[in-house]
């Protein structure tokens, strides 16, 4: 179930912003919500990234997951690389 | 096999610094997470600073050491710069001059951004290794000068200002590379390397850097691990935990090496977050001390952090380090070698944090004033006189006597002069 496997990513990935920022847990995150608006420095941005690419067992290059926007596009990529789109 | 390495190596840090938490409350950045970023001071480079007087500064004290026949061995002089002053000319034409080569020496430049350094000692190595001149020595000098000149425009090309201008520094390191490897013994044949086109962050104009931090940073983790892969494909029994009693990695900023370790650490040795932090203390920490002084240095990076690390290690048993390298673009490097107490107390005799702690604080206004400065020394300058040139060498001499600084460039050549 696609709809379900993205929501899945979705709560994942707030899951690990909320470990990385913990200053910005309990609140809730949307998809259009910049990582750097939520507080992430770079540090922060590719530690997030990499938590979900562990949790999902992803073996890519860390750099095919660059140039996503906010929340949304990076949950977006997550999914398709996941999926392997 | 015959060994080969590190006879001798230094670094230099310049003479003026910032601190980097006042230069980011300067620029209103966000210093909320400030701590974790691992940062302290940076080098500023002034105006009678350029990457030669950086890398003659850095290698004089090797030189000085040795007898004239030992200095006449010298036979091939690399430097590696991203900071070229010139596309044609080397900065180690100046640095053969300046620092009194023998002129039977091959003189060149290599550049592959931050990688450059480790380009140029494995060049040298091989040299070494190759044995067509039996007893030759090669001269390494990494050295780099940012500038802060960034090229804006353009939504993909935007740089994250809140990390560059506070982690971007200037120093050199240089190496006396030859088969009597005293301070740093390669492990000959151990190297991972890995490469392939990214366009992370770059200087594609004469004084602009542009680029994308994230990606790369993002880059950088995928090469820590990628060299280190191919690293023990040659060394299969090769541990990242237990075969390295330290590790020297490149350093844009402390930060940024935490976040590798603890990647490396939990991918490839499933360990824990306290583990982790505990193993960075030990193994880590010491070769991101001088960067805390310095900020990035670029080419000589990693080799300010094999020079922290063997300043301020525990040798009483010969030990081994491993030792990250990374230039965008991109290459990187993973490789190794041993260090005994001998090269370690011969390396503290330089007495380069002495020399770090030495120099000059800069207030906001003067380092506002020394970008203004830098202005007039752009790259193609043809004629200009420096100013303040003697003020610069007082700063930070430690224990050495003389600095070279740069006083003039006429007709595009660079007038050097020795300061006591």
């Amino acid at each position: 179930m696609t709809a379900q496997r993205h929501a899945e990513i979705f709560a994942l990935v707030q899951n690990n912003i909320y470990e990385v920022l913990p200053d910005v847990e309990g609140r809730e995150i949307k998809p259009g919500d910049r990582l750097t608006d939520l507080g992430a420095n770079s540090v922060d941005r590719a530690e997030i990234v990499m938590l979900a690419m562990e949790a999902l067992s992803l073996h890519i290059q860390r750099v095919e997951l660059s140039g996503v926007k906010n929340v949304g596009e990076l949950v977006d990529a997550l999914y398709a690389k996941s999926h392997g789109q | 096999m015959r060994p080969v390495g590190i006879e001798a190596m230094n670094v230099f840090g310049g003479s003026a610094y910032v601190d980097v938490r006042e230069l980011m409350e300067h620029r209103q950045l966000d210093t909320s997470r400030f701590e974790q970023l691992l940062m302290s001071r940076k080098t500023v480079a002034l105006p009678s600073e350029d990457p030669v007087t950086f890398g003659v500064n850095a290698a004089r004290p090797i030189l000085d050491a040795l007898s004239d026949a030992e200095r006449n061995r010298i036979e091939l002089l690399i430097s590696c710069t991203e900071s070229g002053i010139d596309f044609g000319k080397s900065v180690g034409s100046y640095l053969h001059e300046w620092l009194g080569l023998n002129r039977n020496c091959r003189i060149f430049e290599v550049k592959n951004a931050c990688y450059a350094g480790t380009a140029g000692l494995q060049m040298a190595v091989n040299f070494v290794l190759s044995q067509v001149s039996p007893g030759a020595k090669a001269l390494v000098v990494a050295t780099d000068v940012s500038r802060y000149t960034v090229d804006d425009g353009g939504d993909s090309l935007t740089m994250d200002w809140a990390f560059v201008e506070p982690s971007s520094g200037a120093g050199a390191a240089a190496m006396l590379v030859s088969e009597m490897p005293e301070v740093f013994q390669l492990d000959v044949g151990a190297n991972g390397y890995y490469g392939y086109e990214v366009m992370d962050t770059c200087r594609p104009t004469p004084d602009g850097e542009a680029g994308d931090s994230d990606l790369g940073l993002l880059s950088y983790l995928d090469c820590c691990e990628q060299t280190f892969q191919e690293y023990r494909r040659r060394i299969p029994d090769a541990d990242y935990h237990t075969s390295f009693d330290y590790l020297a990695f490149h350093t844009p900023f402390g930060g940024m090496v935490r976040g590798a370790h603890r990647t490396m650490m939990r991918k490839l040795k499933k360990a824990k977050a306290a583990d982790i932090e505990s193993d960075f203390e030990r193994r880590v920490r010491p070769g991101i001390r001088y960067a805390q002084h310095t900020g990035n240095i670029m080419g000589g990076s990693v080799f300010s952090s094999l020079a922290g690390i063997i300043d301020h290690g525990s040798f009483d048993t010969p030990k081994r380090i491993g030792c990250f390298s990374y230039g965008s673009g991109c290459c990187a490097e993973f490789y190794s070698g041993v260090v005994s107490r001998t090269g370690s107390d011969r390396l503290r005799g330089l007495g380069i944090e002495e020399q770090l702690g030495a120099r000059r604080r800069l207030t906001m206004d003067q380092y506002e004033a020394a970008l203004q400065a830098n202005d007039g020394v752009r790259f193609g300058t043809r004629n200009v006189k420096i100013e303040g040139a003697d003020e610069a060498a007082r700063s930070g001499s430690g224990e050495s006597s003389e600095r070279l600084v740069l006083e003039e460039i006429r007709e595009f050549h660079r007038e050097y002069r020795w300061v006591a």
